[in-house]
């Protein structure tokens, strides 16, 4: 019962503030003791919804992580302002800002002896007294977490024996069972495998969409975040922050201008980072299908450019589909050979 | 339906029949320590001795009364503070290798000790001139005052260094000084006083008397008190300051008082009986081990029982039962102990206790 009610007020306070967090003019960085701060960005005017799923991405070391730790008041700002709920951030007393904030910190625990539910448990804290005591409603929002995130089965066992994609799952069930307006993760995919990142990518576009949280999260995977987020915060290394949905800061640009650098290049068609071509031998490539994409990526990687049209006397490779089998043609230098493997193709390419 | 969930029907059980096995082993460490000793007091007229009934043996009804009583009571209740204090400092050290002794406490009443048995002779009259080599109240004052200082040093420190790291550096190298400044003192003294030096060095639950034992006893009340407070605190801090920062802990107040308890804890006990290693560290483990969990909900109680068995079963082994001679307690706690941690640790699954390492 204490659930439906306290959900049903959590609804009314989210319709009369959409915006969970809000920045104005906010300035992050480090104070120095007396001497001039440290100044990571500023002039940050950023806005975060209920129900909405930001990812913030940005080359290592712009300070996504001071941005991360600032806006959750782990780590004082510079200057600005942040209001959580409409509230400046620095007038909440702890509890309060841990009923309206939660994290998922980028290192892993290194508790061991301690179950799943004890440690979502340790989701209740800012609810419970001196001495911890759960109520029943307490142990019904751990088991609705254990559940959302899907991890219900996993609640007596010891956090030590799990997975590190389980482990990560019971850390953000844990966040969410502080029943935070918005939760902020820092790099929750860091130690993943590629599948881990994907379910966790997806659990969190869930938690926004389905269960109307604010979730912001930085993370380097950025064909994830392209696929995933509702807008992206893409911050570049003069600290300044770009919004917009992710296909719109492709489109623009503005994500080929924050990462690009020498020999690596933002390909907007596929979405993904390539290796710039280094331009001097070229090979012509003709043919179709998932073979002539892979054969592409191969070329690539062993610096050739990949040309569209054939220029006299470069190679000229032709993907030819068989049947169950498939060859490459090469004509080079007069003679032409055929090969079963793109690896025995590579051998005989001029380096 | 709740408790279930906190805990699952097997532990639970479990739990409450290891409190029981540990009540049930004080109690027996207890009768074992009254009766063995350099003289065998038969069981049956233990308690005769205890309340002073007519018709025991006088001198036995003294060596129980102000001797063997006050000796177990002292290693009890130094067993519980030095693990209280161990608890703390690992969790919130979040190391495995931490002891009560890590911030330098240790090294303050070393120093205390040192100076007032070894610097008393360069100044001659003029500091502790009362002061016999065996003058064990002197000695606790001694003891006392350094400690105090640097726990002072600790709790002024520790209100602006943020880092528990640096912390920890610190009290590192403040017990590197402090050793100097000890082996210093050593080095240019008479050989009598430093053996009454190291006879303190070595630990020793025996000569605390009544009065001590009082003061003693209600330190470590203050401290344990104080601690059990803090289960969710402590629990909160497993996690790292940050975690416990984003819960609406006031994270500041709560180191404080974790350094506090623990720094009073391991600096009474070092005050009365010298600087006694290896339990503080070992303790916090077995009861880890034992008890398969890192909740301090149930690990205080559980360092309570086994820090006092521990302790106790040291002292008594320390007595050499049957013989004349009495080994030094540094020597069995470390002796006896440090294979059985050895065998806890090997024994243990990756992770199995608090802390991977």
């Amino acid at each position: 019962m204490g659930g439906i009610k306290a959900k049903t007020r959590c609804h009314i306070v989210q319709r009369l503030t959409p915006s969970v967090l809000q920045t104005k003019a906010l300035s992050i960085g480090y104070k120095n003791g007396g001497k001039t701060p440290k100044v990571i960005a500023d002039q940050l005017n950023l806005q975060l919804n209920a129900g909405e799923f930001v990812c913030l991405v940005g080359p290592n070391g712009v300070g996504k992580s001071t941005l991360l730790r600032s806006v959750t008041g782990l780590q004082p700002k510079l200057d600005g302002e942040i209001l959580m709920s409409g509230q400046r951030l620095e007038t909440y007393h702890p509890r309060e800002l841990a009923g309206q904030v939660s994290v998922v910190l980028t290192s892993p625990i290194s508790v061991g002896a301690m179950r799943v539910d004890e440690l979502t448990a340790m989701g209740r804290f800012p609810f419970t007294g001196l001495f911890d005591r759960m109520t029943d409603h307490d142990w019904e929002v751990v088991r609705e977490t254990l559940r959302v995130v899907g991890v219900e089965k996993l609640s007596n066992r010891y956090i030590h024996t799990l997975s590190d994609g389980e482990r990560q799952k019971v850390m953000i069930a844990r966040a969410l069972a502080q029943e935070p307006r918005l939760l902020v993760l820092d790099e929750p995919t860091a130690y993943l495998d590629l599948p881990g990142r994907v379910v966790v990518m997806n659990l969190l576009h869930d938690l926004a969409s389905g269960h109307d949280k604010a979730v912001l999260t930085s993370t380097h995977d950025l064909d994830l975040a392209l696929r995933h987020a509702d807008r992206i915060w893409l911050m570049d290394d003069a600290g300044q922050i770009i919004q917009g949905a992710p296909e719109d800061l492709v489109l623009n640009g503005s994500f080929a201008q924050t990462f690009n650098r020498a020999g690596v290049r933002f390909d907007p068609l596929s979405g993904t980072f390539e290796t710039q071509n280094s331009g001097s031998k070229s090979v012509f490539l003709e043919g179709v299908g998932p073979e002539v994409v892979w054969t592409r990526r191969a070329l690539h990687r062993a610096g050739f450019a990949v040309d569209e049209e054939w220029i006299p006397g470069s190679p000229r490779v032709c993907v030819m589909p068989q049947n169950d089998i498939i060859t490459w043609q090469v004509e080079f230098e007069g003679q032409t050979k055929t090969f079963t493997t793109i690896y025995d193709l590579l051998q005989i390419l001029p380096k | 339906m709740n408790q279930t969930l906190n805990s699952p029907a097997g532990h639970q059980t479990k739990r409450l029949w290891l409190f029981g096995l540990f009540l049930l082993l004080i109690l027996a460490l207890l009768l074992l320590s009254l009766a063995f000793g350099s003289v065998s007091i038969p069981l049956k007229d233990i308690w005769g001795a205890l309340i002073g009934r007519e018709g025991v043996r006088e001198s036995w009804v003294y060596i129980i009364q102000n001797s063997r009583l006050p000796r177990v009571l002292t290693a009890a209740l130094a067993g519980i503070a030095l693990s209280a204090s161990g608890l703390q400092m690992q969790t919130m050290f979040r190391n495995p290798l931490a002891d009560p002794f890590i911030l330098g406490i240790n090294s303050g009443a070393s120093l205390g000790v040192a100076i007032a048995i070894l610097g008393s002779g360069f100044v001659g009259g003029l500091f502790l001139p009362a002061l016999n080599l065996g003058g064990e109240f002197s000695l606790v004052l001694a003891a006392s005052f350094g400690a105090g200082l640097v726990l002072a040093l600790i709790l002024l420190v520790g209100r602006w260094v943020q880092n528990p790291t640096t912390l920890l550096i610190l009290g590192l190298m403040f017990g590197h000084a402090t050793s100097a400044l000890v082996s210093l003192l050593v080095y240019f003294s008479a050989p009598e006083r430093i053996q009454a030096y190291s006879v303190w060095s070595f630990g020793s639950f025996s000569g605390v008397n009544w009065t001590q034992l009082t003061v003693m006893s209600i330190v470590i009340l203050a401290g344990v008190g104080l601690m059990a407070l803090l289960p969710k605190g402590l629990n909160a801090l497993l996690l790292g300051e940050d975690y416990a920062r984003t819960m609406g802990l006031n994270v500041g107040l709560l180191r404080l008082i974790v350094l506090l308890s623990a720094s009073v804890l391991s600096g009474v006990v070092t005050a009365f009986c010298g600087p006694i290693g290896f339990i503080g560290v070992a303790v916090p483990h077995i009861a880890r081990n034992l008890f398969k969990t890192s909740n301090h909900k149930i690990l205080i109680p559980a360092i309570i029982l086994i820090g006092a068995a521990v302790s106790m079963a040291a002292s008594l082994i320390a007595q050499l039962p049957g013989s004349q001679l009495v080994l030094p307690i540094n020597v069995v706690t470390s002796l006896f102990g440090a294979p059985f941690v050895v065998w806890v640790v090997l024994k243990r699954k990756r992770g199995a206790t608090s802390f991977n390492v």
